[in-house]
């Protein structure tokens, strides 16, 4: 009965700490005292609110970014997400309660947290908006939005399809409902004059080739693949191989086995929008406005690109993407 | 003895052998895949074509090993939701292992088997042991696994996904087991079709002729009775765990050698599906019924809707909602032929 | 000995009964059991056993044997303690005080493999089957007969089938098909295919908890008659019931358990009907009663 209790007990222990791994705030702590921390003095604590899913890869680089910038800056950033904006804006207002020196929001949904954001600001937090909610940034109050929205991205992305002679572009979306994917697809569309969206599972990333490939061989028309996730840039690859299609396949996020395609000549092209500048620089913008008192932008949003690699610009990029920062 | 006077009942008849035949669990589902196989090769082209079959067989072969070690499972009367987060862990213990600690690839892969056979094992045991429903331990065990998959991936590489995995040595030589495949004309045979076929004959095997077989239907139809006649319960179903581990194991294995990368989301939330292939095939949810063949069977259901509703063409943002509709329509064909089976003589 | 799925041969004839019945090919429990002593011989033994947990004493002072080719009746209301004896029996429970013996020699039962290792066979009201399975995989759950070996080592389907059948028409069932699940059968059918089994087993002594509780008139009649025919085998019975009537005309010795004690044990020639059944329904309590409910 005893031990029962214990496994029960263990049991119990484990699901929580497992659990907790979502939303929890992971501290790095300051890199100590350099040079630039001496003016304004003491410890300055930002938050980066975003509303990934824990495990995304590309957000996975924006908390990298953070985080350096953190270091060298003699910044504390607490990082948190939740895709639910009902949860995301309980963080925010966690943050607030924490009396952080500025909060990174970004807002996939930005009616969802215009309250909370707006609170912050009345509390007296400055907030930069980074990746998505280009469009309201200004409206709520923040300092600067970092980044562009995953539409404007998208668009740049159909537009260089059709600038490689693509008639028809199939959109690849690896988690259903997901709304910076379903904008990405929706800019290309946009630019490219039509796009036709199919859904695969990340958490599958061999069954989506074989999706790819059905679609390829029951679309023959098929000449140019937009993949939104490196994973599944790979898995496109080898899906037009097996079904002998000469469809181009250009991707979003850049990993080094991505470069390696890119080298290769299977990935024509891999939009790149520099996720780790959307970390980095409103850490280093609040660091700015706390000890001298600066609002970077004026106003206007700061874009952290896109950059694209292709094959001339590949090699350069593969040793900064095994380090986990492109 | 006293010869005892034997009055053959009026009231028995002796059934047909058909229908016989129509009362075995997978008759349902051989029904509903016919169904829909017919459905998906007249109203597309590409369904029936060597290229387009060769893809929705690879599809349900992935599925389909897991179904059938998850339907011995269930027939077993448990339930094993890390069984989706475990394809996961095993792909990145090999992954991590040989890109990142330059481990050699066929030790890695030895050492993820271990792992498997190990995470099986527990779940078993915990399983027994404290008479926790199996649903909820394995939930436990998931949400561990789908933390340390995270955690442990970012540690040791910084990443969340498994970057240059073709470039290891041996990638090549180890292809042979998990990821080659053979041609006959325009058809390709992969190799997790091959596995799966294996797998399905030899649980079917273990099920209806052996001992084993006997003691897993036994455990799940009521494990009090089975214990009480001397049937060996904790053996039974830490092996039951140890086989949904070692198919995840594999199937690690086939996803990873060919994909040559794997993420740490990588399985999580598939254990549903494999669950609902089995039912599909016949298993009761209850235990204690079902069969190795119908959970392939079930596999390949879904499979070939997953695949033929691209084929087909049909907008895609609802995919899910055609898959539900399906899925439940292959249940209901499966129920009214076993009623059906069961009323006949 | 270990339970029967540790065993390496199979085939093994098991050890003939005095019937002159053959028992087939097994490997299981026929194959190690003791053999069957000669009728009337004293099998099982309990002296002064008792039973507590905790501060609640279920069992006190309780003597009776079990001998071969004679039925011991365990009687009594419900709450009388009859299950918990017959737990201990069984081999689930340990005794708190007293003996138990099983051929003359005291025993400490470690589970219910040690009681069917001696034999020892029990019939539980819940018949410990499955009811999905098949007859002739329930017949031999537990006991599988095997052909072949390592990887290759299969169910010997045919003679499990052939064996099923064989001993239920013993038993006085004609079943053409042994495939139905086992839930479809009558509650005496399934009694007797649970008596069947035991037997086949090489029981010694096949302990019946209720067996005719849940029955009809014609379907105890039957049970009882099987449990008559086991008797005529050369086993020892125990039959716990809480009706006199059906224990009366297959009983040997009677014993009547009260609130966890002994009321005495009777053997058959020394007490009638009558005086079974008073002293089961509480002897001068029903008098009392009698008078009470009768009209003013």
């Amino acid at each position: 009965m005893r031990f029962r209790t214990l496994a029960v007990v263990a049991l119990a222990t484990s699901v929580l700490v497992a659990g907790c791994s979502n939303g929890a705030p992971a501290t790095n702590p300051s890199a100590g005292n350099n040079g630039a921390a001496k003016a304004g003095g003491g410890d300055i604590t930002v938050a980066l609110v975003t509303h990934a899913a824990p495990g995304d890869a590309f957000w996975d680089v924006v908390k990298s970014g953070a985080e350096a910038a953190g270091r060298q800056e003699g910044i504390t950033v607490s990082y948190s997400g939740d895709p639910d904006p009902a949860k995301q804006s309980q963080l925010i207002d966690n943050a607030v309660a924490q009396k952080v020196q500025g909060i990174a929001v970004s807002m996939a949904n930005p009616d969802g947290l215009k309250e909370s954001i707006q609170k912050a600001i009345a509390a007296g937090v400055p907030v930069i908006t980074v990746n998505s909610g280009l469009e309201k940034s200004r409206e709520f109050g923040a300092l600067t939005h970092v980044g562009q929205s995953e539409e404007l991205a998208g668009e740049g992305a159909g537009a260089k399809f059709r600038s490689l002679g693509a008639k028809k572009l199939l959109c690849v979306i690896h988690e259903a409902g997901n709304i910076g994917l379903e904008s990405r697809c929706s800019g290309a569309k946009k630019t490219f004059g039509q796009a036709e969206n199919l859904q695969v599972d990340i958490s599958n990333i061999a069954d989506a080739q074989n999706t790819i490939k059905s679609k390829l061989l029951a679309d023959p028309g098929i000449d140019g693949i937009l993949t939104l996730n490196d994973g599944i840039a790979k898995a496109a690859v080898a899906a037009k191989k097996e079904a002998r299609s000469a469809a181009k396949v250009a991707t979003f996020d850049v990993s080094s086995d991505v470069t390696d395609a890119v080298l290769a000549g299977d990935i024509s092209f891999a939009v790149d929008q520099q996720p780790y500048l959307q970390g980095y620089l409103p850490v280093v913008f609040f660091g700015l406005k706390v000890r001298n008192g600066n609002d970077v932008g004026g106003g206007q949003p700061v874009y952290s690109g896109p950059g694209y690699v292709t094959r001339d610009n590949a090699a350069q990029v593969k040793k900064f993407a095994a380090a986990g920062t492109r | 003895m006293t010869a005892a006077s034997v009055t053959a009942d009026e009231r028995l008849v002796t059934p047909s052998w058909a229908s016989r035949m129509m009362r075995r669990p997978e008759v349902g589902a051989a029904v509903a895949a016919l169904i829909i196989f017919v459905f998906f090769s007249t109203t597309t082209d590409a369904f029936l074509s060597a290229g387009g079959a060769a893809t929705w067989l690879e599809s349900s072969a992935q599925f389909g090993i897991m179904a059938v070690a998850v339907a011995l499972l269930m027939i077993g009367g448990e339930f094993d939701l890390s069984a989706g987060a475990m394809v996961g862990t095993t792909g990145l213990i090999v992954g991590v292992l040989a890109t990142h600690l330059h481990v050699n690839l066929w030790v890695a892969v030895l050492v993820s088997l271990v792992a498997a056979a190990l995470i099986g094992a527990l779940n078993g045991w915990l399983v027994v042991r404290t008479r926790l429903p199996s649903f909820i331990v394995t939930l436990g065990t998931f949400f561990v696994l789908q933390g340390v998959n995270l955690a442990g991936t970012k540690l040791v590489t910084g990443q969340v996904s498994v970057q240059g995995f073709a470039d290891v040595a041996g990638f090549y030589d180890a292809r042979w087991a998990f990821g080659s495949s053979a041609q006959f004309g325009g058809f390709t045979l992969q190799i997790s079709v091959v596995w799966w076929f294996l797998l399905t004959a030899a649980a079917t095997w273990v099920l209806q002729r052996t001992r084993p077989g006997n003691w897993i239907f036994a455990v799940g139809g009521d494990e009090n009775s089975a214990r009480q006649v001397g049937v060996p319960v904790l053996r039974t179903k830490i092996g039951l765990f140890m086989t949904t581990a070692l198919a995840a194991f594999l199937v690690g294995m086939l996803q990873l050698f060919k994909t040559s990368t794997v993420q740490a989301s990588t399985g999580v939330g598939q254990e549903f599906i494999y669950i609902i292939c089995a039912v599909v095939g016949g298993c009761l949810l209850t235990g204690g019924y079902g069969s190795a063949i119908g959970a392939a069977l079930g596999a390949l259901i879904y499979g070939m809707t997953l695949q033929g509703i691209v084929f087909a063409q049909w907008d895609n943002n609802w995919l899910k909602a055609f898959l539900g509709v399906m899925l439940l329509g292959a249940v209901l064909v499966n129920n009214w032929v076993r009623r059906r089976a069961e009323m006949r003589k | 000995m270990t339970a029967s799925e540790s065993n390496e041969s199979d085939q093994v004839p098991a050890a003939p009964l005095p019937s002159g019945a053959s028992v087939g090919e097994v490997s299981g429990p026929a194959a190690e059991a003791p053999k069957l002593p000669d009728a009337h011989e004293c099998i099982i033994e309990v002296q002064n056993l008792g039973k507590s947990y905790g501060s609640i004493i279920a069992l006190r002072d309780v003597s009776t044997t079990v001998n071969a080719g004679e039925v011991t009746c365990i009687l009594g209301d419900n709450g009388a303690g009859k299950s918990t004896l017959i737990k201990i029996l069984a081999g689930v429970l340990e005794s708190s005080e007293g003996v138990f013996l099983v051929d003359g020699i005291a025993r400490r039962m470690g589970g219910p493999r040690d009681a069917l290792a001696l034999g020892i066979a029990t019939v539980y009201q819940d018949l410990a089957v499955v009811p999905l399975m098949p007859i002739w995989r329930n017949f031999f759950l537990g006991s599988e007969p095997t052909r072949g070996f390592g990887p290759t080592r299969r169910l010997d389907v045919t003679a499990m089938r052939r064996i099923t059948r064989d001993e239920l028409l013993k038993m006085g069932i004609d079943l053409r098909d042994v495939d139905q699940p086992i839930g479809t059968m009558s509650g005496g059918e399934r009694q007797s295919v649970a008596i069947a089994r035991a037997v086949y087993f090489g029981a010694r002594v096949l302990i019946l908890d209720e067996p005719t509780a849940a029955l009809g008139v014609k379907q105890a009649g039957v049970v009882l008659r099987y449990i008559a025919q086991a008797r005529d085998r050369g086993l020892g019975v125990v039959f716990i019931t809480h009706n006199p009537h059906h224990a009366y005309p297959v009983g040997d010795r009677f014993l009547i358990l009260k609130r966890g004690r002994s009321l005495g044990e009777s053997e058959k020639k020394d007490i009638s009907i009558e005086q079974l059944t008073t002293l089961m329904a509480g002897g001068d309590e029903l008098d009392a009663l009698a008078r009470e409910l009768r009209r003013a």
